[in-house]
């Protein structure tokens, strides 16, 4: 079959009446989690996970794995929208990758132009998940088709090539984003191990047969360590909020953003299919490309409509990037994505090459979804946008306690056990203390679901070389793969010796 | 940066690292029809885990001193939602899901400055019957119920 032919059966399984349900809870509540400043993209979806796994308890296995991987991919590129209201509207950015935003966004909005700010970003943001909906139809073929015929050898390096490039970036330490990472891989060690049938670090405790469940760790460390560190700060709530007033932008405004936008959703695409460099960095490099490339640069910081379109675009068109990796390779190149694989692992479902020839369904499915869902988050996002807005002020005294009662409440339906509750709360106060001292999330979580397929890959590797470690140096894509993994790790290490700044990746 | 959070994390990871180590060792070392056992990986990584623990503690010393940031701090709120959390994580099964939920809902309200009584016990309540109703007898998922003691 062609890949048209493809697209066309992901778009039957994406215009199922359900489906199209799902992707529309999923964009309203990803564009409400971008708006309110305490929970991320990250979060968000940590904490729909078990929420979403008990929605389509009552459907097929393959077709509940692609409804809840639609949900929880819309609540991911909604939140991209949704970051950039609160930035344009309280010069807060509601997520990391929205910082950029602030700069111009914020001043178009003293300037009484804050509605063609926000539909100027909605239009930017469509457009970038269009360049990427092409992107992935066209590069997952030919990708997923040539690592098909990488062995355990080539896929232990790759996936080690994927932790250095995230921990690389990971923080403001690498050596602590390096700590995160390899507890990860610990923590994942823990249970039966699935090669031998041997419990590790077990104890006798029965609910760690079968290892710490990915799910509660997620939600603990995203979930509730935000709504921690949010009770223990005390955000204040907002001062003003500046009226929105006229939403359509002018013809003028249009043919200004155009290039930003066609430039940022290009350049996000391929950042995002990088793993490690996420929309935060997207963002920021096409914000200063826009500023190079201006005839006049010195607008920029004042309210230039270029300032909004190009990193908004940028950040939309990486997390539509960032799936390439995911679904074709099956490694996760963020925080976010790592979750989403949880979700797909959580159904059975291996993300890798395989994912397209054994369930085509799902890998299109999303696919196609992904565009109804940027469609929809346009038509819904131009005459909602005021709507939106008032999320803003909706008072943290509701909202946190509930935050902690939905993570309890998705857990336990998953789980249905109090270990695992238990393991939440502390998951949540640990998750609190390691972001307040710059150890970055996204790493463990990335380490904790990599793990079991690094270490089979290795132990499969070694089994093939009689224990022969040479082995990954021997074969050349292999160590094609780990030079690029030193080098990821080295160079920041040698910028930052030059004194030079080297733009990190907060979201991860 | 702060100093003495990563001098305590750093002996904190070591001995995280050690004590898989340790563990690894009591491990069986090889698995039928393989050259390498179930002890490896751990065993691996406990030990980049002590090396980077060795450097992060290393690291500390070129800290520059740093004035701690001046918030507002809310401790007191936390420790009371962080006890009342772990309570309602503990008595979730034996007080049903809906007892749990109100109480725990209803003491956050409060603790977060919820002044008044009425739209706090509603809200309260609301949520927890509402999640209840439509998860059990809707969409048929497991959560307990009322305490066997009130019938």
């Amino acid at each position: 079959m062609s890949v048209m032919q493809y697209l066309a059966d992901g778009f039957s399984v994406a215009l199922q009446w359900q489906n199209i349900l799902f992707a529309f809870v999923g964009v309203v509540i990803g564009t409400a989690v971008g708006v309110l400043p305490g929970i991320g993209p990250m979060s968000g979806v940590a904490l729909l996970l078990p929420v979403t796994a008990s929605m389509t308890g009552g459907l097929p296995p393959e077709q509940a794995a692609a409804s809840s991987l639609i949900l929880l991919a819309g609540v991911y590129y909604g939140a991209m929208y949704g970051g950039s209201t609160t930035s344009i509207l309280i010069n807060t950015p509601g997520e990391s990758s929205s910082v950029v935003t602030t700069l111009d966004g914020y001043q178009m909005a003293k300037k009484g132009k804050a509605g063609s700010a926000l539909a100027i970003s909605a239009i930017g943001s469509f457009v970038a998940g269009v360049v990427a909906l092409i992107g992935l139809v066209f590069l997952a073929g030919p990708l997923s088709e040539a690592a098909i015929k990488f062995g355990p050898a080539e896929y232990f390096s790759l996936m080690i090539l994927g932790l250095c490039a995230v921990s690389g970036l990971g923080g403001k330490s690498m050596t602590k984003a390096l700590i995160m990472t390899v507890l990860g891989l610990l923590l994942a060690t823990i249970g039966i191990d699935t090669v031998s049938g041997v419990s590790r670090f077990t104890y006798d405790i029965p609910e760690l047969y079968q290892g710490l469940e990915f799910l509660t760790i997620a939600v603990g460390l995203f979930a509730l360590g935000e709504v921690f560190k949010t009770i223990i700060e005390k955000d204040d709530q907002p001062d003003e909020i500046i009226k929105v007033g006229r939403v359509l932008p002018t013809k003028e405004d249009l043919k200004q953003s155009a290039g930003p936008i066609a430039r940022g959703s290009i350049l996000g695409f391929f950042i995002g299919v990088l793993p490690g460099a996420g929309a935060t960095l997207a963002s920021f490099f096409s914000y200063i490309l826009e500023k190079k490339i201006s005839k006049n640069p010195e607008k920029f910081g004042t309210g230039a409509i270029e300032g909004v379109a190009a990193p908004e675009s940028a950040n939309n068109g990486a997390s539509g990037g960032a799936m390439i990796p995911l679904l074709t390779l099956g490694i996760p190149g963020s925080g976010t994505t790592a979750i989403l694989m949880g979700a797909l692992m959580m159904y059975n479902v291996q993300p890798g090459p395989l994912l397209f020839s054994d369930h085509p369904q799902i890998a299109w499915g999303l696919i196609a979804s992904m565009f109804i869902g940027n469609l929809m988050l346009l038509i819904l996002n131009m005459p909602l946008v005021k709507v939106f807005a008032k999320i803003i002020e909706t008072p943290s005294k509701y909202l946190l306690p509930m935050i902690i009662a939905i993570s309890i409440f998705g857990v336990y339906a998953v789980q249905i056990n109090t270990f695992d509750l238990i393991l939440l709360t502390c998951c949540g106060v640990a998750g609190y203390f390691f972001v307040k001292n710059d150890f970055p999330l996204a790493p463990l979580v990335l380490g904790l679901i990599l793990g079991p397929m690094i270490e089979n890959n290795m132990r499969r590797a070694l089994t093939t070389s009689n224990g022969d470690f040479m082995i990954f140096l021997q074969k050349p894509l292999s160590l094609i793969f780990l030079i690029i993994a030193l080098l990821w790790l080295v160079i920041p290490i040698l910028m930052k010796k030059r004194g030079k700044k080297v733009v990190i990746n907060v979201e991860g | 940066m702060n100093k003495t959070f990563d001098r305590y994390a750093s002996v904190f990871f070591a001995l995280v690292g050690a004590f898989f180590v340790n563990g690894s060792r009591q491990i069986a070392t090889s698995a039928y029809g393989s050259e390498v056992g179930p002890n490896i990986f751990p065993l691996f990584l406990g030990i980049i885990l002590i090396l980077l623990s060795i450097r992060l503690f290393y690291e500390t010393f070129s800290y520059k001193q740093t004035q701690q940031e001046k918030t507002a701090v809310n401790i007191k709120g936390f420790v009371i939602m962080l006890v009342a959390t772990f309570l309602y994580a503990i008595l979730l099964e034996p007080i049903g899901y809906v007892i749990s939920t109100f109480l725990f809902l209803t003491l956050g309200f409060k603790v977060m400055g919820n002044k008044s009584w009425w739209k706090t016990l509603l809200i309260a309540l609301a949520f927890s019957v509402i999640v209840y109703v439509v998860y059990v007898k809707i969409l048929e998922g497991t959560l307990p119920g009322l305490p066997s003691w009130l019938g």
